[in-house]
This record gives C-alpha cells, sequence and structure tokens, in this order.
C-alpha cells in the first residue's frame, strides 16, 4: 500500500485529531454556558458535527453507489464501503449523545418523535447496507444489492433534516442551517464551526485509511487468486 | 506509505486522543472552569455531559483501532506470501 493518497489521509486524520483537541478546549474552557439548558448544551458540539459527518457520509454512499452500479468501478464500490463504515460510527454517536442531553432536556432517553425515528432508521439502513454485502453467496450481487440500499437511503437524509419543519417535533429547530442565517451565539457558532471542521476532516482522513486498505486487500485477493 | 508506518502512525494516535478526552471531558475539568460554571448545580449533566463525549470518542477510537488491525492482518497475509 504505496502512494501518496495514504499520505493524505494520515495528514487530515491527524489534522482532525489536532483540531478535535481544540474543539474540546473550546467546549469544556471557553464558550459560555447556554442560559436556558445550562452544562448540557456542551453535548451539542459533538452531536452536530456527528451527525453532520452522517449524513455527508451517506451522501457519498449514495453518489459512490451509483458509479458502481453505472460503470461497475470497484473503487467505487470501496469508496462507498469506506464511507459507509465511518458514516455507522458516527451516526451511533448521533444515537448516544442524543438520548443523553434529551434526558435532562426533555426528561426522557428517547420519543418516537419524526426526527429521532427518522436518524434510528438511518442507522439502520447503515447496518443493512453492511448485511446486504455478505447475504448473497455472489460477492458481485451483494455490492449490487448493498449499492441499491445506498442510494434509496439518501432519501432520508433530507427527510430527516425536513423533518422538524413538516412534522410536529419535539427535536430542535435547525439554529445554523435556515434560510435567514445562523441564530447561534457569535462563540457557540465559532465551536460548532471548528468541531465541524474537526470531525470532517478525521472522517475524510479515516476513509481514506480505509478505502486504501480495501483496495490493498482486493489487490491482495486477486493475487493470490491467480 | 507502507502498511507498517500506517499502523505505527495510528497506534501513536489512538492514545493521543484517548489521553485528549480524558484531560478535557472530565467532569471535574467541566467543573473547574470559570466560577458561573462551578456554581451550577446539575451534577447529573455534568455527567451526561463526560458520557456523552467519552462514549463518542470510544466510537472514533474504536474505528481507529479496527483499520489499524486490518492493516497488521494485511501485513502478516503480505509477510506469508513473501
Amino acid at each position: 500500500m504505496k502512494g501518496r493518497t495514504g499520505w493524505i489521509g494520515v495528514a487530515l486524520a491527524l489534522a482532525g485529531v489536532a483540531m478535535s483537541l481544540v474543539t474540546l478546549w473550546l467546549v469544556f474552557f471557553r464558550v459560555g454556558t447556554d442560559f436556558r439548558q445550562g452544562i448540557v448544551q456542551r453535548i451539542f458540539y459533538l452531536h452536530v458535527p456527528a451527525a453532520w459527518v452522517a449524513f455527508m457520509a451517506f451522501g457519498i454512499v449514495a453518489l459512490a453507489s451509483a458509479v458502481y452500479l453505472w460503470l461497475g468501478d470497484e473503487r467505487a464500490d470501496m469508496a462507498a464501503l469506506s464511507a459507509a463504515e465511518g458514516g455507522m460510527v458516527f451516526t451511533a454517536i448521533v444515537l448516544t449523545s442524543g438520548p443523553l442531553w434529551g434526558k435532562i432536556a426533555w426528561g426522557t432517553y428517547w420519543t418516537w418523535e419524526p426526527r429521532l425515528t427518522l436518524t434510528l432508521l438511518l442507522g439502520f439502513i447503515y447496518v443493512g447496507y453492511m448485511m446486504v454485502r455478505r447475504a448473497t453467496e455472489s460477492p458481485e450481487r451483494g455490492k449490487r444489492f448493498a449499492a441499491v440500499v445506498g442510494i434509496i437511503g439518501a432519501i432520508n437524509i433530507p427527510l430527516i433534516h425536513m423533518s422538524v419543519y413538516w412534522f410536529r417535533s419535539l427535536h430542535p429547530d435547525p439554529v445554523v442551517l435556515k434560510p435567514d442565517g445562523p441564530t447561534l451565539d457569535a462563540d457557540m457558532l465559532q465551536t460548532l464551526l471548528v468541531g465541524l471542521v474537526a470531525f470532517t476532516l478525521l472522517f475524510t482522513g479515516l476513509m481514506i485509511l480505509r478505502y486504501r486498505v480495501e483496495r490493498a486487500r482486493h489487490a491482495l485477493d486477486i493475487r493470490e487468486a491467480t | 506509505m507502507t502498511l507498517h508506518s500506517i499502523r505505527r502512525i495510528l497506534s501513536v494516535a489512538g492514545p493521543l486522543l484517548g489521553l485528549g478526552v480524558l484531560v478535557f471531558a472530565t467532569p471535574e475539568g467541566v467543573a473547574a472552569q470559570t466560577p458561573d460554571l462551578g456554581q451550577q448545580t446539575l451534577g447529573r449533566a455534568y455527567w451526561h455531559v463526560f458520557i456523552a463525549y467519552t462514549i463518542g470518542w470510544a466510537l472514533i477510537l474504536g474505528w481507529i483501532v479496527s483499520i489499524a488491525r486490518r492493516v497488521g492482518a494485511l501485513e502478516r497475509r503480505i509477510e506469508r506470501e513473501e
């Protein structure tokens, strides 16, 4: 596994780690405490960047899956698999940090309201993507089925974002991605943006490394078969 | 970049991340901030923040470890072939 992309992956991951440490410092030592929610609001700086990365990952899965179905390029399938694996990790972070905040803010860990339910569904779609890959005797068939799951599953992302507008929802409305601009305090917005960049770098770096590993494994499989 | 160097970098980055989380995300660390924050009496909320960040970073560390283990398995396969 030689090449420049390996180093790019490591550099991005290390930059992500460094920025994550900066984010932790901002979250616990610099940014002010929300006067209504108190200290528990600080989960927001973990929860929102993780959700952003989970959505981005599924976007990559859908795009790479479409390329794989269209061109049959194995590299696209490997990219989709690498993104899906990272997406599962960050969706798990969303699904654990959210209820921990909810217990203090709402008085319950879980409620079957639209955004929470759709996010849980996103987690199940990621799991389904992984399971479908191994569910068939022919690996090629499994990859094609998984690609279809990856594309169809992406429909869930805009649904999750819009669910707070379309349905009666307990989940807070967006405070950054809204038509009339962010309504967050400047310090909070800055901390959130640093967190978003940190997780994006970390995910991208680790995804590239995971992709490199998958390519090396694939090359070895071919070498052993011939 | 060789598989070995990737594994070495990941094995250094992993513990560093864990240390960073422990230093920054402990309830004591949160409580030791400004006096205003120290006056907050929502004790359980401190633990919820701590647990949320710990689980989050444990999951990321788990992914890093799983990549490192796969790199290790590949290295062993290559060594066997050679």
